[in-house]
C-alpha cells in the first residue's frame, strides 16, 4: 500500500467480510479521493453493496480498516455506529431499494436529514418548544438548503407532496438531496441510476459531476463513492473505477484503463480466453466506453 | 365487442346477484342467530327451562337481508368512486374535515370549557366529560409512541398505574399537594418509560407488542404482589382529594382551614369538586395537546415519525435511533404518569383492577381508530369508545356486540382510521415562515 496521497478522503485496507461460510468481500483495497467520482462495478453479486454496508456501519467488517480522512483526523469507519458515520465522519448513503419516508413530504424529507444539526440548535428541543430566536434562525437557515437542493432536483413545486407519491426518477434524486442535505464529505451512491431511462440517467450523471465539483451550497468538493451496472452512466462520469469480481478486487484505474483490462472483460463475459469475442460484443464494448468523460 | 363474458359464466342480472347475495348473508344470519339469540335459559329456582325468542331471530335474519342490500349498495358507490382517484381514498374527506376543523376545533375547546355551566350539565355528565377527557389525554400520550414513533405499546396502562400510584403513596405518605406529585409522578412514569425502552430497543412491531405487554402485565402483578407498598388486590383508599389551591372542597374542613365555598362565600356544594376536578383534567389535556403538536414540529418529532416511516434510513442520515426512541416512550409515558395521577385523584381510590390489559387495548383502539398520529382523530375515537359505550349502558346486554360491529365496518371503511389526514409539519411558505 502506498503513503497517504493528497487529497485521499477514504482509504479501504484489506476488506474482509464474511457470512458464515460465504466470503463476500475478500481482502479488498482502494482508495477515494475528495473531487473524484469513483466507480465500483462488478458482475452482480460481487460484494460491491456489501463494502457499502460495511462503509456505512450496517455491518462490521471481519477484517480490514475504513479509515476517513477529514479535516486533518481521520476516523475509523469499522468502528464506529451507523448513525456516527453519517453524524460525525459525515458519510452519506442512498439505496439500491429506495428508502425515502415515504408518507412525510418531500421537503420534510430534507427537513429530517438536518436533525441534527437542528437539535443542537433547539437546544435538545427545550428551546426550541419556546421558539427561542436562535432556533427560529437555524430552522430558517435549514429550509434555504431545502430549498436549494429543491430547485437544484426541480422539485420545488412538490416539496408539500407526499414523498412516496412520487415518480421513481424522481424518488431517486429527492434521495440522493435528502443524502447532500446531512452535509456530507463522502457521498456513497448504491445504483442511483437503475430502473431511470437513458434521459434521467443523463441528468443523474450531470447531477453527480455537479455534487462532485462542490454543487452543495457551500461549494465543497466532496467525494463520491458509486456503484452502478449502467455502462454509460460508469464510464462517463467515473473519474476512477474500482472492479470486484467474487468479492475479489480485480481492477482498479482510470475507466479507459479498466475498460482494456483482461481480467474485466473475462469477469463480464467469461472464460472463453482463446477465442475471439465475438464481433457484437466488441462493438458493444467500444460503444459503452466510446464516450469520453465531459 | 363490449366486455366479454367468459363462456359457460352465465352472469345474473343485478337484481338477481343483489337479492342472492343478500338472501346468503341472511341464510348465514339465521345459522348463526338461531343458537345465539333463538333460545334463553331461565332459572326458575330449582329447574332451569328454556324460553323460545323465535321472533328475535326473525327479525335478525330479514334485519341482515335488507341491511346487506344497503350495504352492497353503498359499497359499490364507494368503489366506483375509489376506482376514479385511486390512491386518494377519504382524502376528500380529509379536505373538507380541515376546513371545518378551522371552525370545528374552536367551537369544541369553547364548547369544553363552559361545559360545565350549561343547563343539562349536572353531576353525572360532568364526571362524565371528566371520565371522557382522562381517555383523551392517554390516547394523546400513546398516540406519541404508537402515532408517531410507530413503537406499538400494548402495555402503556403501566404508566398509567405507575402515575396513580405515585400520586397516592406520595400524597398519603409525604402529604405532598396534588400540584407536586403531578410533576413527580410524570417524571417518575418516563423514567419507566426509558427503562422499558432500553431492552427493547432492537424490537419493532409484533415483538415490541409482546414485550411491552409483558411489562404492562409485570406492573399490575407487582401492584397485587408488594402487599406492603401498594395494600395488594384491596389498592389504596383515601387518597387525598385535591384542594383548590390549598382550598379544601369539604363541608366541615379542619381546624384553621378555610373550606373553598367559605372563601369564595358559597352555599356548599359537591358539585363545585367536580367542576374543578373538569377544569384540572382540561387544562392539562389542553396541554399535552399543545406540547405534542409544537413537538411534532421540532426535529424530535419529525424524526419519530421518520423512524416510524424508515428507521434504516434514519441511521443513514445520522439520526440516532436509540435516543429518539426512547424520548418517544419517555415522553408517552409522561402523560401517562400525569392522567394516571388525575385518575388518582378523582377516584380517592386506587386498586389493580383499574389497570388491567383491557385497558391498554381501549387507549390502543383509540389511538387507531382515529387515525395514527391524528389529534383530532384521537378526540373523535375517545367519544365513540368511551363515550357511547357509557351513554348506551341500558344496553348492556349488547353493548360489546356493538362495538364489535363497529370496529369491524369502521375498518373496512377507513382502514386508515376515522381522520387519518397528514398535514406536513413544515412548508416552504412565500417568504419562509418555516414552521410556524
Amino acid at each position: 500500500m502506498s503513503g497517504l496521497a493528497e487529497g485521499t478522503l477514504l482509504q479501504v485496507e484489506h476488506l474482509s467480510m464474511r457470512f458464515g461460510g460465504l466470503l463476500a468481500v475478500d481482502d479488498v483495497s482502494f482508495e477515494a479521493r475528495t473531487g473524484e467520482i469513483t466507480g465500483v462495478i462488478g458482475p452482480n453479486g460481487a460484494g460491491k453493496t456489501t463494502v457499502f454496508n460495511c462503509l456505512t456501519g450496517f455491518y462490521k467488517p471481519t477484517h480490514g480498516r475504513l479509515s476517513l480522512h477529514r479535516e486533518g483526523e481521520i476516523y475509523l469507519l469499522e468502528q464506529m455506529e451507523g448513525h456516527k458515520i453519517a453524524q460525525d465522519a459525515r458519510v452519506a448513503r442512498t439505496f439500491q431499494n429506495i428508502r425515502l419516508f415515504p408518507r412525510m413530504s418531500v421537503l420534510e424529507n430534507l427537513m429530517v436529514a438536518q436533525h441534527n444539526r437542528l437539535m443542537v440548535a433547539s437546544g435538545y428541543t427545550f428551546l426550541g418548544l419556546f421558539g427561542a430566536p436562535s432556533y427560529l434562525r437555524a430552522e430558517r437557515e435549514a429550509l434555504d438548503l431545502c430549498r436549494y437542493w429543491l430547485d437544484r432536483i426541480g422539485l420545488a413545486e412538490f416539496a408539500d407532496d407526499q414523498a412516496g407519491s412520487l415518480p421513481y426518477g424522481d424518488q431517486r434524486r429527492l434521495e440522493i438531496a435528502r443524502a447532500m442535505c446531512t452535509r456530507p464529505v463522502l457521498l456513497c451512491l448504491d445504483e442511483p441510476a437503475a430502473g431511470l431511462n437513458p434521459r434521467e440517467s443523463a441528468e443523474l450523471s450531470e447531477l453527480l459531476v455537479a455534487i462532485r465539483d462542490g454543487a452543495g451550497s457551500d461549494g465543497q468538493k466532496i467525494g463520491v463513492l458509486l456503484i452502478e451496472h449502467d455502462m454509460s452512466v460508469v464510464m462517463r462520469i467515473s473519474d476512477h473505477v474500482v472492479v470486484l469480481d467474487y468479492g475479489r478486487k480485480i481492477s482498479d484505474g482510470s475507466a479507459e484503463e479498466v475498460r482494456g483490462d483482461p481480467n474485466v472483460i473475462r469477469a463480464y463475459l467469461g472464460e472463453e480466453e482463446d477465442e475471439e469475442l465475438p464481433p457484437e460484443v466488441v462493438a458493444d464494448l467500444t460503444q459503452h466506453g466510446g464516450e469520453t468523460r465531459p | 365487442m363490449a366486455e366479454a363474458t367468459l363462456p359457460g359464466v352465465r352472469e345474473d342480472s343485478p337484481l338477481v346477484a343483489l337479492l342472492k347475495d343478500a338472501g346468503i348473508a341472511a341464510a348465514i344470519a339465521f345459522l348463526l342467530a338461531l343458537p345465539l339469540m333463538g333460545f334463553q335459559t331461565l332459572d326458575s329456582g330449582t329447574t332451569v327451562e328454556l324460553q323460545y325468542r323465535f321472533h328475535w331471530v326473525a327479525i335478525a335474519t330479514v334485519g341482515v337481508f335488507f341491511g346487506r342490500i344497503v350495504f352492497t349498495l353503498l359499497y359499490r358507490r364507494a368503489g366506483a368512486a375509489r376506482s376514479k382517484a385511486p390512491g386518494i381514498v377519504g382524502q376528500g374527506m380529509a379536505r373538507v374535515g380541515e376546513g371545518l376543523g378551522r371552525f370545528l376545533v374552536p367551537a369544541f375547546i369553547l364548547f369544553a370549557l363552559i361545559l360545565p355551566f350549561l343547563p343539562f350539565a349536572d353531576r353525572r355528565e360532568i364526571d362524565l366529560a371528566t371520565y371522557v377527557l382522562i381517555y383523551v389525554m392517554l390516547g394523546w400520550g400513546l398516540n406519541i409512541v404508537v402515532g408517531l414513533a410507530g413503537l406499538l405499546d400494548l402495555g402503556y396502562v403501566a404508566f398509567y398505574a405507575i402515575g396513580a400510584y405515585s400520586y397516592a403513596l406520595l400524597a398519603k405518605t409525604f402529604g405532598f399537594s396534588f400540584w407536586l406529585c403531578l410533576p413527580l409522578a410524570g417524571i417518575l412514569a418516563a423514567f419507566l418509560g426509558i427503562l422499558l425502552g432500553f431492552p427493547v430497543l432492537r424490537l419493532r412491531g409484533d415483538y415490541l407488542a409482546i414485550v411491552t405487554l409483558g411489562f404492562g402485565e409485570i406492573i399490575r402483578v407487582i401492584l397485587v404482589n408488594w402487599q406492603p407498598v401498594t395494600g395488594g388486590p384491596n389498592g389504596i383508599s383515601g387518597v387525598p382529594r385535591p384542594t383548590f389551591f390549598g382550598l379544601p372542597f369539604t363541608n366541615d374542613p379542619a381546624e384553621g382551614e378555610t373550606a373553598f365555598h367559605e372563601f369564595f362565600n358559597l352555599d356548599f356544594a359537591s358539585l363545585h369538586r367536580f367542576i374543578f376536578l373538569y377544569y384540572v383534567i382540561l387544562a392539562l389535556v389542553l396541554v399535552t395537546n399543545a406540547v405534542t403538536l409544537r413537538l411534532r414540529k421540532m426535529p424530535i418529532g419529525r424524526a419519530w415519525e421518520a423512524l416510524r416511516e424508515d428507521e434504516i434510513a434514519c441511521r443513514s442520515l445520522g439520526i440516532n435511533p436509540t435516543n429518539t426512541k426512547l424520548t418517544a416512550f419517555a415522553i408517552g409515558a409522561m402523560f401517562g404518569g400525569f392522567a394516571g395521577s388525575f385518575f388518582a385523584t378523582r377516584q380517592g381510590f386506587i386498586s389493580p383492577e383499574s389497570f388491567t390489559f383491557i385497558e391498554s387495548a381501549v387507549i390502543l383502539a383509540i389511538v387507531v381508530l382515529g387515525g395514527m398520529g391524528s389529534q383530532a382523530g384521537v378526540v373523535v375515537a375517545t367519544l365513540f369508545l368511551v363515550l357511547l359505550p357509557e351513554l348506551a349502558r341500558e344496553f348492556a346486554q349488547f353493548r360489546m356486540l356493538i362495538f364489535g360491529a363497529a370496529m369491524v365496518l369502521i375498518m373496512v371503511w377507513r382502514p386508515q382510521g376515522l381522520l387519518a389526514h397528514r398535514a406536513p409539519t413544515v412548508s416552504l411558505g412565500p417568504g419562509s415562515g418555516g414552521a410556524r
